[in-house]
């Protein structure tokens, strides 16, 4: 039975990392959390990010979904929610949602500790405090059917399809055998294999929602009066030998391996535990895939790469996948794992099951190189106001 | 008010006019910077935190970390790269390093490039062409510091040698009857002795467009016209601020510029060109997006009117927080430069004066920044 | 690796396709075997890593092949052994620009 050591959490789910979350509500509580993550210890780690303190209703609820589940994440031992104070997030409230899991939470508004230099005090004082309550958990052995997995790719080139992405799919069959969750998203990524995904959903209705997603990311080009190779593929993509969206994409869907698709949840919506694989509707843009899908509950993420990304996420370890050589020699630092073996003439299952290895030894506790460095970009995709409008059908 | 906490100094041959002066940094093309920033700006979003370590470690440096450059589509994507030569051309910045990873939409060689054609002191790297994080954090370490040029603070320029940023991020009560008067008071000074000021927050107007354009100068009415026209058609990104925009009236909503007539019309990220006297720029009302808009059209100094005390600074320009709230400014007093409640004209144009001059504002004391550039469409 | 490696240097994913992906950096004129009882195809142009290289005639407007699936069209007649990328291929899906003047897609098709 493939295992892995975990941090197991009140509610039952399992940690791979025992992070304190410093939680900003907007924007302009962003920088203090950024600020008391780096003052409060190693095991801190804060999410600022760019969201207004007064958006329009359906975006402040997709923010709301990303900072509860965020916190919700099994990889967060406790967290701390920062505000101004006059934001239209209710922070007791997300609170709440965030303690249904049993987790410590604590709030922290800079109106009412008076200000800026106060602010910073108290909450450095109050992670730390956090940190004591979770540092004496322990890790224990857990299943691999308890771990839900993200998958991403990013700055994709003709490796990807070929090498990188078949391998780490060739992983997910494996967890998905074991019991366990595999998710891959970036809708826009699915534009041009559609039809082979449809074909694989387990069930009428995932089938209609997949096909309804994938025409309204088609139909964002529209909106904007532009062609979508504007920016698909992107330059980089194009310089790495991918002509089409629908070439990046046939590409890009291998990611997920070849088991049924059983559904499709909302950006940052929850993923369920010992779900097979299940896809994700958000943009392809990594940084905010990324921390949708960990929103969703993703402790490990891999991320194939062909040009060489280097971003990480602050709450779940990121695996860096190359199926390029020439990658894996110049950015060594920044990968994980060469899967350009493929290319060479190894077997994608061998392949598939050095990765399936390494991931439930990343679960254990093996730091990534994103985690070595930090590297631990965060970002909400943020439903625009024209989005609303043109694609939703919401009145203005 | 807060007392000015530094030399405050006006300017010993004052001009001929009276209007009180300081003194910044010459930069080659005749502006004056009230700072001496060394910019290290990611090209996308990928290569933010590497552009965060290079400049925690060079004097002087500030990065500008935000969410795009890559994966937008058409007018996304102009516009972030216009504001890309905007802000790398804002007289504060001494030089830029543009880091970039390699792969995404807007090569940071071609924004290197062209604010080299502009005439900014500009270095430029990519990650995946250094050979990841840890060399290009190296390399550029070393390309920042090279950039660095000793610089004394030693050029004088008058009022008219400003532009002045001007954002209020709510219509409340405080704002509208107290806050922006004022800052309309400075705004007015600054214009009369033939300097510029540039107002970020269309989505307010949008609901006045008839007003708006009665104000503006016949030949950017038209234009004027049709950006608010296009606003109101385009949901608001803050929720109920132009409903609330809506009931006020025009003569409240352009207090903070004391209705000056309005020169020229801006589009986000764009340079500031007219003479002198108020341009409105196409931000929205939010602090960070519209202090970056304010940034890359040229000003030296944001003076941000804000009922509810944000507290947060921006990289590349000093931020003057106004508030005319008494809750905000007890709760927030080391975060609120200004009291508007009390502050006479003089004692705003002062304290104004002695932050152009250098002194720490309250957000530069604390450190804590923002920055964000705002988006038309979905990303993909 | 899913596909075929003809002369070790080239991947045929499936038998439906028209291009082959390059596994090195390729100079013009390389032959490369296409077996199966079909003759060579030499290399018009050099074709980088990871580029794709025609197997067969493919006529402006018909189908690129690769992966079994439609990766585009050909925007000009393309010769076998010709590199094909973004000079002579195009995305069917997308095209914004287009619609929104209330013009038909470039090319027609659209699954």
């Amino acid at each position: 039975m493939a295992e892995f050591t975990g941090f197991r959490r009140p509610d039952g789910s399992v940690g791979v990392r025992n992070h304190v979350a410093v939680i900003p509500t907007s924007v302009s509580a962003s920088a203090l959390a950024t600020r008391i993550g780096a003052d409060a210890g190693e095991r801190v780690r804060a999410t600022p990010h760019q969201m207004g303190a007064d958006q329009p209703t359906p975006a402040r609820e997709q923010t709301e979904r990303v900072l509860a589940g965020t916190g919700r994440n099994p990889n967060v031992g406790a967290a701390l929610l920062v505000e101004l104070g006059t934001e239209s997030i209710d922070v007791e409230a997300l609170a709440d949602r965030i303690a249904a899991s049993g987790k410590p939470v604590e709030t922290l508004s800079i109106r009412e500790v008076g200000g800026t230099a106060a602010a910073i005090e108290a909450g450095t004082e109050r992670a730390r405090s956090l940190v004591g309550e979770v540092e004496g958990a322990r890790r224990e052995t857990a299943d691999a059917a308890e771990l839900v997995f993200g998958v991403e790719c990013g700055g994709s080139d003709a490796t990807s399809g070929i090498a990188a992405n078949p391998a780490v799919g060739n992983a997910c069959d494996r967890l998905v055998e074991a019991g366990g969750t595999a998710s891959f998203s970036e809708t826009p990524e699915f534009i041009g294999a559609e039809h082979i995904l449809a074909e694989r959903c387990a069930d009428e209705a995932t089938r209609e929602r997949l096909l309804e997603r994938v025409e309204m990311r088609e139909n964002m080009a529209q909106l904007m009066g532009v062609d979508l190779r504007g920016a698909q593929p992107t330059p980089g993509n194009q310089e790495g030998g991918l002509t089409t969206i629908e070439e990046k994409s046939l590409g890009a869907i291998s990611k997920g391996g070849t088991t049924p698709v059983r559904g499709m949840v909302e950006y940052a919506e929850r993923l369920p535990t010992g779900g097979g694989l299940v896809l994700m509707d958000t943009p392809g843009y990594d940084v905010e895939s990324v921390v949708g899908k960990v929103a969703g509950g993703a402790q490990v993420v891999a991320f194939t790469t062909g040009r060489g990304s280097t971003t990480g996420n602050p709450i779940a370890p990121v695996i860096k996948v190359t199926g390029n050589p020439k990658t894996w020699e110049r950015l060594s630092n920044n990968v994980d794992f060469d899967a350009s073996t493929v290319i060479s003439g190894e077997s994608l299952s061998d392949v598939g099951e050095r990765l399936f290895d390494l991931l439930l030894e990343v679960a254990s506790g093996r730091p990534t190189e994103a985690e070595y460095r930090r590297l631990e970009e965060f970002a909400i995709n943020e439903i625009q106001p024209e989005e609303l409008v043109g694609l939703r059908g919401e009145a203005r | 008010m807060t007392p000015p906490t530094g030399t405050g100094t006006v300017y010993d041959g004052e001009p001929a006019d009276g209007t009180a002066a300081f003194t910044g940094y010459g930069r080659a093309d005749g502006r004056i910077g009230v700072r001496n920033r060394l910019l290290v700006l990611p090209s996308v979003i990928c290569s933010h935190v590497v552009a965060d370590r290079i400049a925690a470690r060079v004097p002087t440096a500030v990065s500008a970390p935000h969410d795009h450059g890559c994966a937008q589509l058409g007018a996304d994507n102009d516009q972030t790269a216009r504001t890309f030569t905007g802000i790398g051309t804002n007289p504060n910045v001494a030089g830029v390093l543009v880091v970039g990873l390699g792969c995404e939409e807007i090569q940071s060689d071609d924004v290197a490039a062209r604010l080299a054609d502009l005439g900014v002191p500009v270095r430029e790297l990519s990650i995946q062409s250094e050979g990841g994080s840890d060399r290009t954090i190296e390399r550029g370490v070393e390309e920042a510091r090279a950039l660095l040029e000793e610089r004394r603070r030693e050029t004088a320029g008058s009022l008219a040698d400003l532009t002045v940023g001007i954002v209020g991020s709510d219509v409340q009560d405080s704002t509208v009857e107290t806050a922006d008067p004022l800052v309309g008071s400075f705004a007015r000074r600054v214009v009369g002795a033939g300097g510029r000021v540039v107002v970020a927050g269309t989505e307010r107007l949008s609901p006045h467009a008839e007003e708006a354009v009665a104000a503006a100068d016949d030949a950017v009415a038209e234009e004027c016209r049709k950006l608010l026209e296009r606003r109101r058609r385009t949901p608001a990104r803050t929720a109920g601020l132009r409903r609330r925009a809506a009931e006020r009236s025009f003569d409240e909503l352009s207090r903070s510029w004391d209705r000056l007539p309005i020169r020229d019309v801006l589009a986000y990220g764009e340079r500031a060109s007219h003479d002198a006297g108020v341009a409105l720029v196409d931000a929205p009302s939010g602090f960070a997006e519209a202090a970056t808009g304010l940034a890359a059209a040229g000003a030296q100094i944001v003076v941000h009117a804000t009922a509810e005390g944000i507290p947060s600074g921006h990289p590349i320009v000093p931020v003057l927080k106004v508030t005319g709230d008494e809750r905000t400014y007890r709760a927030l007093s080391g975060d609120i430069d200004i009291d508007a409640r009390s502050a006479s004209p003089e004692a705003f144009a002062e304290r104004a004066i002695g932050v152009l001059d250098g002194a720490e504002s309250c957000a530069e004391r604390h450190g804590l920044t923002e920055f964000a550039i705002t988006r038309i469409g979905p990303s993909m | 690796m899913k596909g075929r490696v003809l002369d070790g240097c080239a991947l045929l994913m499936t038998g439906r396709d028209t291009v082959v992906t390059a596994l090195e950096d390729l100079e013009a004129v390389r032959e490369i075997a296409l077996g199966e009882g079909k003759g060579p195809v030499v290399l018009r142009e050099a074709v980088p890593f990871g580029h794709k290289v025609a197997v067969e005639r493919i006529d402006a407007g018909d189908h690129v092949v690769k992966y079994g699936e439609v990766i585009g069209e050909a925007t000009e007649r393309i010769e076998p052994g010709a590199w094909v990328h973004t000079h002579n291929c195009e995305s069917t899906r997308g095209r914004g620009d287009v619609r929104s003047d209330g013009e038909a897609v470039a090319g027609g098709e659209r699954r």
